[in-house]
């Protein structure tokens, strides 16, 4: 219980701390979850299940060794979000510290909820902080990118709230286990309108090709520790509602209805999100492009839906936040540092920031999918589970190799080589470093030993279905 | 019987103690008779009331009554501040409101033709006098006298369409009638332009589509005192008698109006939300999201049996107080819109009542807009799938609404100016934000 409410109980309580404690007490807050979910996941059997009940009607828990995993990686996620930010501004301001911490909440609760209504209350509650912090800390000049990330995504969920009553109402179930059971198949065109709900709001969120058009803007505009939670871990919630919810429970008609035309989608998205990266001036707006490019895939593997892409999937999945944050995190060191963004205005970083210039190409290279890295193991297993389904699409997934070897090499060759414009360029302090190293022995963790979150994740993703 | 009582005494002498020069003793008389009303409905079932013999007078339910007087509760609270300084309206404020609240409980949930129509002038006619109060302003004058107008109009079309249908099935008593239309009746010419009529009516007193367009102007006439009032109050009873004589009633010819009651969802929802857009006053802005809302709550008809009205009204009534206050807390002479810049951070808690405030009426969850709209939907999808779509859509612009106004409210003031609430307008804003925040314990 504690596990889901203590980022809640922490965020309450930051509106009363005094401000110079502000940054200590987001650490130790996150630091604590974090600490608090490794010493529970010690004590949790992969096989079994955590139930959960506040006595709500509609909301309740049970945490399975998926939902432990994503509740470490967001766990993890905050906690590096912090220590990256730990000497800037944002992080000084209590407001930052009680919606980041609020939006962890939700956050858990979309990982860990048991019933359909709970995962779209918290799957929308995440939505409320993200919103306040992109408007307070954000450089939106006029409101109307952030209006339209927020209309996009309660459009979205709007499509979803309808599908989660329609599915109510059609089998008269809520919890998750009951809906696994129930007849969806029995429904006909029904449940391929009640995916498709759904799948309107994850493609807003992941996001796949034609309802991507808030996330450059919105990336761009953000705050890197709003860029970061965004991309690192609220949009996984989308490709997690997948895997858990919507394809097992429409595991039938309506999967097979909805299969090619979301590998179709994700396979542009990688593509198309791969070429417009490599024409981008500003390093922030190509990270952003590059995220589309990289969701892409796994959304398109994961409509394969068979048990060992799926657990390859959720490998990709927190490659894409080791990846997302250090990549943004670079980036927001170049504009704090120099004050801007754009590549033409960049060159020579690496003379004057050795030490930035080296875990910046760590990072580089773990966002490539080097062997011996997790994203190397992801990649190449959604690929070849793509070229299986069909030769076709194996080949347009994988030019994500090559195309963004292009844009990746680019965004750091610019930036980091070539005479040096530059006299002085403050190189990595302690916390930034710190999160580099981590990010960097996760994933090479990861690269190395990948069956130790497999195996771990296997015993949920293998449910026996209707 | 016993609430009406009460809040009839407390309100006459809430109306002589305005003479006494002291306003406090005019709030506290009124919020004991408030308080004492609610309590009287909740007790009503558990112990013999000498009335008893009139219980079947007042077939309103205890719940619907409690959250009646909740609601005043809040509005005279938090439009205190309004009259504490006008000793010639104290007493007439205070008064009126409870007289008229009589009257939306006498006709919320009728049994009675007759009574319903007499319950609804007894809500009527004080908010005409509430609306004009003002005598010194020549836009509350003209909001007055528009109000009256309109509103005895749509009275008349009321009367009218209860005398049709007295004609055609010979009772005012509503099961009479209904076991009467039930065996074929309802198709006669009498029984369906009776209900229509009926209809009309109904829309105007809610403010829905088509017959909203004195909304705007009486909202931006009325003092923010009394909008709390009429804003909340009259929505929620007239919503809940529409439904009650509709479920009741017209059960059988459900198939005849469901589609034109889905026409006017759709019609409301979409015009309040697009003219609130533009808005520069924020009580037209109101104005039009009550529109929008009045269409919403019209979704309890799509599901007779099993209408989950309770949850909307109550976040749609404390979502508006909390706004009202916070606005006239900064704007009660102006009214514009440009005023609200910033306004978040001139006090801790209108920044957060504002923020739930908005967000519950964009219906994001865990506020009680959300569970409000999702329990509505709940009962509604079944019946009319298609409109249930379309006002999703129509939700989607309502959130731009509110949201272009949480942006101006949150807006960084350069130099931050703190303002001062005064105690009630606190407690008000501290209800509200507990009560949004709480709902997730009702559904």
């Amino acid at each position: 219980m504690a596990l889901i409410l203590l980022p809640l109980v922490f965020s309450l309580m930051a509106w009363f701390v005094p401000s110079a404690f502000t940054r200590l007490f987001g650490l130790f807050a996150t630091g604590v979850a974090l600490v608090w979910s490794v010493v529970a996941v010690c004590y949790f059997q992969p096989e079994e299940q955590i139930l959960i009940d506040f006595g709500l009607r509609f909301v309740r828990f049970s945490i399975d060794s998926l939902g432990f995993t994503m509740i470490l990686l967001t766990n993890a996620v905050f906690l590096l979000v912090y220590l990256s930010n730990f000497t800037g501004k944002i992080v000084n301001d209590r407001k930052f510290t009680a919606l980041a911490l609020l939006m962890q909440f939700g956050l858990l609760g979309v990982f860990t909820t048991n019933t359909i209504l709970g995962f779209y209350i918290f799957w929308e509650l995440t939505l409320l902080p993200i919103f306040l912090i992109l408007y307070w800390f954000g450089s939106f000049d006029k409101p109307r990118a952030l209006l339209q990330f927020f209309l996009y995504t309660l459009l979205g969920s709007l499509a979803m709230l309808l599908a989660v009553i329609g599915l109510m109402h059609a089998t008269n179930q809520q919890t998750y286990e009951a809906l696994l059971v129930a007849d969806i198949n029995a429904l006909g065109n029904t449940s391929i309108w009640l995916m498709g709900g759904f799948l309107l709001a994850f493609a807003v969120k992941i996001p796949l090709f034609p309802f991507h058009t808030w996330q450059a803007e919105t990336y761009t505009k953000a705050p890197v520790a709003g860029t970061m939670l965004l991309s690192a871990i609220m949009l996984k919630m989308a490709l997690f509602g997948l895997l858990k919810w919507v394809l097992p429970i429409f595991d039938g008609v309506a999967t097979d209805f909805w299969r090619w035309p979301i590998i179709t989608l994700g396979l542009i998205g990688v593509v198309y999100g791969a070429i417009v990266a490599i024409r981008q001036s500003d390093i922030k707006t190509l990270f952003a492009y590059a995220s589309l490019s990289h969701l892409g895939l796994i959304a398109a593997a994961l409509m394969l839906h068979d048990d060992n892409t799926n657990q390859i999937a959720v490998v990709q999945i927190v490659n894409h936040s080791i990846v997302s944050i250090g990549l943004f995190l670079a980036a927001g060191i170049i504009e704090q540092r120099l004050g801007t963004r754009q590549m033409s205005e960049l060159s020579g970083i690496a003379k004057v920031a050795p030490r930035f210039a080296f875990w910046f190409g760590v990072l580089t290279f773990i966002s490539l999918s080097v062997p011996f890295t997790a994203g190397f193991i992801g990649e190449f297993f959604l690929i070849k589970a793509l070229f299986n389904a069909h030769a076709v699409t194996g080949f347009i997934a994988s030019t994500t190799l090559v195309l963004g070897a292009v844009y990746t090499l680019r965004a750091y060759q610019v930036p980091m080589f070539g005479p040096s414009k530059f006299a002085s360029f403050q190189d990595l302090n302690w916390s930034e470093w710190l999160v580099f190293a981590i990010l960097s022995v996760a994933a090479i963790y990861l690269g190395l030993a990948p069956q130790c979150l497999t195996d771990f994740v296997a015993h949920s993703l293998t449910q026996p279905t209707h | 019987m016993d609430s009406i009582i009460i809040l009839f005494i407390t309100g006459l002498i809430g109306l002589f103690a305005g003479m006494s020069k002291k306003p406090v003793a005019s709030l506290l008389i009124a919020s004991f008779g408030l308080i004492g009303a609610g309590f009287a409905a909740y007790y009503r079932g558990s112990y013999t009331s000498p009335f008893s013999s009139y219980a079947a007078f007042v077939p309103t339910q205890g719940i619907v009554i409690i959250l009646l007087c909740a609601v005043t509760l809040l509005a005279v609270l938090g439009g205190f501040k309004r009259y504490k300084n006008d000793d010639e309206h104290t007493g007439d404020y205070f008064g009126l409101i409870l007289f008229s609240l009589c009257g939306a409980i006498l006709m919320a949930q009728p049994n009675d033709l007759m009574l319903f129509f007499i319950g609804l002038e007894i809500l009527s006619i004080p908010i005409y006098v509430l609306v004009g109060i003002d005598k010194g302003s020549s836009t509350s004058a003209e909001a007055a006298v528009k109000y009256f107008f309109t509103g005895s109009f749509a009275s008349a079309i009321i009367l009218f369409g209860i005398a049709l249908l007295y004609g055609a099935t010979g009772s005012f008593q509503l099961i009479e009638i209904q076991s009467n239309l039930a065996i074929g009746i309802w198709q006669s010419p009498m029984a369906m332009i009776g209900s229509l009529f009926l209809l009309a009516g109904f829309t105007f007193k809610i403010g829905a589509v088509p017959f909203h367009f004195w909304g705007p102007d009486v909202y931006d006439g009325a003092s923010n005192a009394v909008l709390m009032y009429m804003s909340t109050v009259v929505k929620i009873a007239g919503v809940y008698a529409l439904v009650n004589v509709f479920g009741q009633v017209f059960r059988d010819s459900y198939f005849f109006w469901i589609d034109l009651v889905s026409l006017l969802i759709v019609i409301s929802m979409f015009y309040g939300y697009i003219t609130a857009w533009k808005q520069t006053s924020f009580r037209r802005l109101i104005a039009y999201s009550s529109i929008a809302n009045a269409g919403l709550m019209l979704f309890a008809l799509a599901d007779i049996h099993n209408s989950n009205l309770f949850l909307f009204v109550a976040a749609y009534a404390l979502a508006t107080i909390a706004l009202v206050v916070c606005n006239q807390a900064i704007n009660d002479d102006s009214d514009h819109l440009a005023n609200w810049e910033g306004i978040a951070w001139k006090h801790p808690l209108i920044g957060i009542a504002l923020v739930l405030a908005l967000f519950s009426l964009a219906g994001i969850p865990p506020l009680a807009g959300f569970f409000g709209k999702f329990s509505l939907l709940w009962s509604a999808v079944p019946h009319v799938p298609y409109t249930a779509i379309l006002a999703l859509i129509a939700s989607v612009i309502g959130a731009f609404v509110y949201l272009r106004l949480l942006l101006l409210a949150l807006k960084k003031p350069s130099v931050s100016i703190r303002i001062q609430l005064s105690a009630e307008q606190m407690l008000v804003l501290a209800l509200t934000s507990v009560a949004s925040i709480g709902a997730i314990y009702f559904i």
